[in-house]
């Protein structure tokens, strides 16, 4: 039985204490948030008996095997030190760390201790992208990837999320070293991170305000971000976040020297773009009618999966928590290799470096045309 | 805003706790139902209306209103009550608080963050006010259970708040207990004078949505839920009244009143106007016992999928939207001199005017 801890009583934290009550053979035995009126809600609604305001409190007292961190990223390395002294293996959300330098101090502290870390990019075990990696190591691509494109968009329309970040000026995600950018870009990175061929990247950056965000007067907020990344495999790969594509996209390609490969995670769907032609008119007559023959496969295949109780919102949490657990007890492989944790980190924070370098005297703000 | 005949006419005002000149704190100023408050308190001749706000610099729907009124009888205050610096500022040397803000968030955390948290902090500035003579908490009826109460039976101030909350999954409803539960204590604990007002459904200029307790459209068509229940709706105007004469009448510590318009109209008799006021559309009219095995059925997969469907249909929810009962505004009338002032007719049209300019529809 795996005594699992969790502190920060937030949003976050419902989805990891929903989906550990779905893991086999583990037990939530204590919560903690600073506000012991937040640790009080998620306690009662979920049934959870020890409730504290104090982290080391809940480490002393429970003695918890795993602890989950759901705070806010400020607070991420000072826990998760605390959480490793204390003898617990670590599940920090996303972003793991504001720096690499305490990404690498968190790992290298855990190996020392024999404790295990993991990161919250449940995007990248959702079942779309189980699909891809799959594929990808059944060698579908026909070797290694020759260039990847991660969008990873969010809608500023959505007057709730804009509400809370844009009307509340002293929000923690204003104040993260990346701003905004910094809360959601791990997720679109990450992907990118695990296919490239080797940690030496080179990374062009550059982040810019909308000129919806310009317009009502939030000059200080970048929300648009546009990154190549080379590796010295010439593995290319391109990320853009933007609050202003409409649909808000959330694709990652992956194109390989043979065929390729499109992950839609809004849609959890994914296309195979295979090195086929046909003869004369009928290279533009059947491949239209295979598409289509792919999308409604994927179609039938969410419904399958929904029939089959596998499609929750949160499986993506669901699969890395028990996959993470599983690799606690058996000592089996980690989920997410440090390796891809700490190069997701180092490009995260060469893209804020560069964003302030170049935004340096411009007002915070990069000006389009230098783009 | 038609508060020409006010309550507040020189023989109500000798009622009131509070004179012209104290100050009074109204949070969530720039609300749907707190600019109303604001409008409200400036017609009835208060010189200081503390407003406090979390986003804007002014009040919103109510701006040109206010300007009306003398523009030195507000005073803005920008922050957010998570602050306890902010709620110290706001509640400095006030005499009634409106306490209006709340979460409106989908999730728990949010709701019980901006509902709760937040209250407890102003709860704890009020306390320390000696010149504080009322907190009023605005909750919602959609606190109460009507599980004990028959179909068409009266729901009124005495019946019992749901204590089974988190069956109902309503991250909204769980907060407002909550910020009740609280309230309640430091009453107690404090010797708080407090007054909870629980309004209906709010509806007025400003609000589009047709409320879910006539129907839904989360599956595309929308479903006619309501049948010829009444629906417990009160006008905006009307309801910023009722509010504010809770913050103002004498002898009414620790009462709580809920908040409903006179002539109610059933659901079929809403939807007929909407629809002939603003848009035609198809609805399909469902009968109390369907929906609720149908919730039945949903409540049952939630859980046996564990919440690969949320459980956001269940029977409990279930009956208190849509099982059909009474309302009265009996005490609300006796103990506040409450009237409400915009007959329902008048309101509705008011509010189909609204939601075909915003809808652009005829």
């Amino acid at each position: 039985m795996i005594r699992v801890g969790i502190i920060g009583c937030g949003k976050v934290a419902d989805k990891h204490v929903s989906q550990i009550l779905r893991v086999r053979d583990c037990e939530i035995v204590g919560v903690c948030d600073q506000e012991e009126l937040m640790a009080g809600q998620l306690a009662e609604r979920f049934g959870i008996r020890q409730r504290f305001s104090d982290a080391q409190d809940l480490l002393r007292t429970c003695r918890p095997d795993v602890v989950h961190i759901t705070t806010p990223p400020q607070s991420h390395y000072k826990l998760a030190k605390e959480c490793l002294d204390a003898g617990s293996h670590i599940y920090v959300e996303k972003p793991f760390t504001l720096t690499s330098q305490e990404a690498e101090e968190l790992i290298d502290n855990a190996l020392k201790g024999g404790r295990k870390v993991t990161v919250g990019n449940e995007t990248q075990f959702m079942p779309v992208a189980r699909d891809m990696r799959r594929l990808i190591q059944e060698g579908y691509l026909g070797g290694a990837p020759v260039l990847m494109e991660s969008f990873y968009c969010y809608d500023f329309s959505d007057e709730r999320y804009a509400k809370a970040l844009l009307g509340d000026k002293s929000h923690w995600i204003r104040r993260l070293p990346g701003g905004l950018l910094q809360n959601i870009i791990s997720h679109g990175i990450g992907k990118i991170a695990e296919y490239l061929q080797d940690e030496n990247v080179t990374v062009l950056a550059r982040g810019f305000t909308s000129r919806f965000l310009e317009r009502i007067g939030e000059t200080g907020m970048i929300d648009e971000l546009r990154v190549m990344i080379l590796d010295s495999h010439q593995t290319t790969a391109y990320f853009t976040f933007s609050s202003q594509i409409s649909p808000a996209l959330h694709q990652f390609r992956v194109l390989g020297p043979k065929n390729s490969l499109i992950a839609d995670h809004e849609h959890q769907t994914l296309i195979r773009l295979p090195k086929q032609t046909y003869r004369s008119y009928l290279n533009q007559f059947v491949p239209p009618f295979e598409d289509a023959k792919q999308h409604f496969a994927n179609g039938c295949r969410n419904i399958g999966r929904f029939l089959r109780n596998e499609f929750h919102a949160e499986s993506g949490i669901h699969f890395l928590i028990r996959a993470f657990y599983q690799s606690i007890i058996r000592d089996t492989p980690l989920p997410i290799p440090y390796r891809d944790i700490l190069l997701t980190s180092r490009i995260m924070d060469e893209i804020f470096s560069q964003i302030r370098r170049n935004n340096i005297g411009s007002g915070n703000t990069m000006p389009s045309h230098m783009m | 805003m038609p508060i020409s005949d006010l309550a507040a006419g020189e023989s109500g005002r000798k009622e009131f706790l509070a004179t012209p000149e104290e100050t009074i704190l109204v949070t969530g100023a720039s609300g749907f139902v707190g600019s109303r408050v604001v409008a409200t308190l400036l017609s009835y001749g208060f010189k200081r209306v503390r407003c406090l706000t979390r986003t804007a610099t002014n009040l919103g729907p109510t701006e040109n209103t206010v300007k009306e009124f003398s523009r030195n009888s507000v005073e803005l205050v920008q922050g957010n009550l998570l602050s306890p610096e902010t709620c110290k500022i706001a509640a400095e040397g006030v005499s009634v608080i409106y306490h209006l803000a709340a979460g409106v968030e989908k999730s728990y955390a949010g709701c019980v963050l901006n509902s709760v948290v937040t209250t407890r902090n102003l709860l704890d500035a009020a306390i320390k006010e000696k010149r504080l003579k009322r907190f009023v908490n605005i909750s919602s009826i959609a606190v109460y259970s009507n599980e004990n109460i028959p179909r068409g039976g009266l729901l009124d101030e005495s019946c019992e708040v749901d204590t089974k909350l988190i069956e109902r999954h309503e991250p909204y409803t769980y907060g407002k207990a909550k910020q009740d539960e609280i309230v309640l204590a430091y009453a107690k604990k404090y010797d708080l004078p407090y007054v909870i007002v629980r309004p209906s459904v709010v509806f007025g200029p400003g609000k589009a949505k047709i409320t879910d307790r006539v129907g839904t459209d989360t599956f595309g068509a929308f479903l006619h839920l309501g049948g010829s229940n009444r629906i417990p709706l009160t006008y905006v105007d009307n309801c910023a009244e009722a509010i504010v004469l809770a913050g103002l009448r004498k002898g009414i510590e620790g009462q709580v009143f809920n908040v409903f318009d006179d002539d109610l109209p059933k659901s079929r008799e809403f939807l007929r106007q909407y629809k002939s006021h603003v848009r035609r559309f198809l609805s399909i009219p469902i009968p109390y016992p369907a929906w609720f095995f149908l919730c039945y059925l949903w409540e049952k997969y939630s859980k046996w999928s564990e919440g690969q469907l949320p459980p956001v249909f269940n029977r409990r929810t279930c009956s208190v939207y849509w099982k059909g009962n009474r309302y009265s505004n009996r005490k609300a009338r006796e103990l506040l001199g409450w009237n409400p002032r915009v007959r329902m007719n008048e309101a509705l049209l008011s509010y189909f005017a609204y939601v075909r300019e915003v809808k652009g529809h005829k």
